[in-house]
């Protein structure tokens, strides 16, 4: 069985209040101090720690591999908070057991957005991982593991060995996550599939003092992992795992550190990065004719748009879109696309219920989701104005 | 509200105000041009649950209907009906004669309804300040009545609202060793914004003292009843102020928005607030009216206030409002403001929200402590009153949004939710002090 270690590394730019009665006045929309600071604050507890153990075992166990994406936004708040933790990626890089995935370069919903964009975005997020950590990537990933037929034909089509998606019944049936498969409408394309069971055991339920499990250790989880039948095993979650969604305090960097020396015991059990797993034979196409993601239980796009609030704020950004284009100005384009990042959406969920309301509270810089639409809205409206002024269009009174 | 410090107006108010300025009727004309965008909705039932045990509290209030001034009329009538219908009873104990709204399972006391028991105040029972600023003599022999009035064998707990009581409920409760159970509306440092009728703060201060629980209608004024009170922390309960569950008002839209706010023009209300943001607001969204529905002492300073800053044409003072002029108002509003200075809790903000209007309440109210749906900004930041209000003005789908939530916000809370909440603080207190008779 191979294991595909895969982590996401991701900050996005969060808003500054941007008042109504701020329209006009030229104040910033984001708050660059207040995003550098909680920046600084996760890479002290788990960016430097995380990657420490990460490249300590990579020293001491010469078959460990594990695969990272890094958004843009990641990249530029890290170069000006601390760059010290891109020094650490660039040392994993070297070693050249660390493969790097191709995304949008905003952690966008471009792709529901009229083309050039996404071709645009992942186009800018490729130079720039080359440029950082001269790297080129061969797999794809989108947003929130966002996958589908139409996704796969395009990463085909660009080019890509390979993509991410979740491992859900819904679309798997009776068929293994912990296999290769491949695109319905892209047969070249291999599909590593998420085991969000056993993921989710670290992801979410490491620290639960209620599980029948806890305390989880290294040792009893890479049991867990050779017991499981399949040829390719993906364990896709959030760097923050490490450190930040659960407190150093739990033992989860512990953890971290004990998982490649109990992997290694395992003689069933090796790893491959998700170039190599994408070598894997393909047990044939796995159809997806709707987005699915990894979020929440309906593993769909309902945490970014799933009400009202969501959907009036994405469909005004991406009318402005040809306008950020036409404006000629590139600063605008860019803004244009930092409001595109798909955690401003997020901040505007509204389901009260469920277990799912706890995760996205835990994720937003907001008192709630109307605060949330209420400055979102009014920083896009601003950035319309501008926006209309540069393309040289009169703004309607 | 409360009885304020200055003069307390013991009868209904004034049925013809002297600022209004829009007749009913035209209110009624701008109703039936409205565009109807919304179907109203049925109010839910309301669940009664019926006690245990069955309670017998003596309530000393102050207003109850037909005759109401504010939210301690409205809290003391709502609170009696949902006793009664979970099965306690209430003798309700109240300086003013009637007649009173019929209540069933309710008894009402005052000043000469019983003459051979007690002293009976002499004249009118108005609650008027002497020239040292001490309470007239008729509010003492008024609490001397409250003492000497004889109690059933059968009753629990006297429950007293209020300052104006206090004096005579902690004697008789004493008196018959029965517990007493004081609720704080709000306290006279917030009626007087800093300067107290150090008279009334004695009579206030002498009941949470007496009490053996205080409740609070929110954690707001729990802090102050700790910090400038001492009440010590364990014997303060909250329990917020609800909203009767009224049929859903047909939302209308129109080009031309109304901003409103619909309370006593009062200094601690902050409507000085509402204008200088309503000046923020017109350049961006020229064509909104903003309503101050509401009579009192600061209107012929907000009236000049409007003049000043250039905006009287977009304001309309419309005097106190009759029940269905709120109605009228409320259904045409797309934005209610509450921004008061204090506010210990704001039942008109729940009174706008249960009608579905979106809402904007200074941090300080209770009603922010009980729902995020709400905007709740500081009192004091006039730029971001005005953002809220124009965000909602411009964001259709915001306003949309937030009209739902507000509702479902405001049918959580209701008044039996809150009188079984009242009836566990009894509780609490009723079978120890039985104990120790």
């Amino acid at each position: 069985m191979k294991l595909v270690f895969y982590m996401h590394m991701h900050q996005p730019w969060r808003l500054a209040r941007f008042r109504y009665v701020d329209l006009g006045s030229g104040r910033p929309y984001v708050d660059h101090e207040r995003n550098l600071a909680i920046f600084r604050r996760i890479a002290e507890r788990c960016y430097r720690p995380a990657l420490g153990r990460l490249l300590d075992a990579l020293d001491r166990f010469p078959e460990f591999r594990f695969s990272l994406s890094v958004t843009g936004t990641f990249l530029e708040q890290a170069r000006l908070a601390a760059p010290d933790v891109l020094g650490l990626l660039k040392r994993a890089a070297a070693t050249g057991r660390v493969a790097f995935l191709a995304e949008t370069y905003y952690h966008s919903l471009s792709f529901l957005l009229p083309p050039p964009e996404l071709t645009e975005e992942i186009n800018l997020h490729v130079s720039a991982l080359h440029d950082e950590f001269d790297v080129k990537p061969s797999m794809l990933r989108m947003t929130e593991l966002a996958y589908s037929d139409e996704l796969g034909y395009f990463a085909e089509r660009h080019g890509f060995k390979g993509m991410l998606a979740e491992g859900w019944e819904a679309t798997l049936g009776d068929r293994s996550p912990n296999e290769v498969y491949s695109g319905a409408r892209a047969p070249n394309l291999k599909l590593l599939l998420r085991n969000y069971r056993l993921s989710d055991d670290v992801g979410f339920r490491f620290s639960a003092r209620g599980w029948s499990e806890y305390p989880l250790t290294a040792e009893k989880y890479a049991r867990w992992l050779a017991a499981t039948p399949g040829r390719v095993l993906g364990l896709f979650m959030d760097f923050e795992t490490f450190g930040e969604h659960h407190d150093v305090s739990t033992g989860i960097l512990d953890f971290l550190a004990a998982l490649p020396r109990f992997v290694d015991r395992e003689t069933t059990l090796s790893w491959a990065t998700v170039d190599e797993a994408a070598s894997e034979p393909a047990q044939g196409p796995l159809a997806v004719p709707t987005t699915m993601t990894w979020a929440d239980q309906n593993r769909d796009l309902g945490a970014w748009l799933g009400n009202d609030l969501q959907r009036s704020a994405f469909e005004a950004a991406k009318k402005m879109g040809s306008l950020a284009r036409r404006s000629g100005d590139p600063e605008i384009l860019t803004t244009w696309r930092r409001l595109m990042t798909s955690d401003h959406f997020y901040y505007m969920y509204l389901g009260a219920h469920g277990a799912d309301m706890g995760v996205h509270q835990y994720f937003s810089s907001y008192g709630s989701p109307y605060d949330a639409y209420a400055n979102y809205m009014n920083a896009l409206t601003d950035l319309r104005r501008r926006a209309l002024e540069a393309a040289g269009v009169r703004a309607p009174a | 509200m409360a009885p304020a410090g200055e003069v307390a107006r013991p009868s209904a108010p004034p049925r013809k105000s002297r600022v209004k300025s829009v007749s009913r009727a035209e209110l009624e004309a701008i109703g039936r041009t409205l565009v109807w965008v919304r179907p109203a909705s049925e109010a839910p039932p309301e669940p009664v649950h019926v006690a245990s045990r069955r309670l017998h509290i003596v309530m000393v209030g102050w207003e109850y209907p037909p005759h109401i001034s504010g939210g301690l009329g409205v809290h003391c009538y709502e609170l009696c009906k949902e006793l009664t219908r979970m099965g306690h009873r209430v003798t309700f104990v109240t300086p003013f004669s009637g007649p009173f709204l019929e209540t069933p399972g309710v008894t009402f006391r005052f000043p000469g309804s019983a003459p051979r028991e007690g002293t009976p105040p002499p004249g009118s029972y108005n609650v008027v300040l002497g020239p040292e600023g001490q309470v007239a003599d008729s509010l003492a022999s008024y609490n001397d009545w409250v003492a000497a009035l004889p109690l059933a064998k059968d009753v629990d707990a006297i429950h007293v609202h209020d300052w104006f009581g206090t004096v005579g409920a902690a004697s008789a409760a004493r008196r018959h060793h029965v517990p007493l159970v004081m609720t704080v509306h709000s306290t006279e440092y917030d009626r007087s914004l800093g300067f107290p009728n150090l008279a009334i703060l004695e009579m206030e201060r002498h009941g949470v003292a007496a009490a053996h629980r205080v409740i609070s209608v929110s954690g707001h004024l729990k802090k102050q009843l700790i910090e400038r009170f001492h009440v010590p922390p364990d014997r303060i309960r909250v329990v917020y102020n609800a909203v009767r569950p009224t049929a859903r008002l047909e939302r209308l839209v129109r080009p031309d928005p109304i901003v409103l706010y619909l309370g006593r023009l009062a200094a601690m209300k902050g409507v000085d607030t509402f204008l200088r943001a309503a000046a923020r607001v017109l350049p961006f969204v020229p064509d909104a009216t903003f309503v101050v529905a509401g009579d009192g002492p600061e209107f012929p300073r907000l009236l000049t206030l409007a003049a000043h800053l250039g905006i009287a044409d977009h304001v309309l003072f419309l005097g106190w409002v009759t029940d269905d002029e709120r109605t009228i108002l409320l259904g045409r509003a797309s934005v209610y403001v509450l921004p008061s200075v204090v506010e210990p809790f704001g039942i008109s903000a729940l009174e706008a929200m249960v009608a579905g209007v979106p809402t904007i309440v200074s941090k300080t109210s209770g009603v922010a402590e009980i729902t995020e749906s709400v905007f709740a900004v500081d009192f004091w930041d006039i730029d971001e009153f005005a953002s809220r209000i124009a965000e909602l003005l411009t964001y259709p789908s915001l306003r949309n949004v937030m009209s739902d939530a507000v509702r479902e916000a405001a049918l959580n809370a209701t008044w039996a939710e809150r009188a079984r909440q009242t009836v566990s603080v009894y509780l609490e207190v009723v079978a120890p002090v039985a104990a120790e008779r």
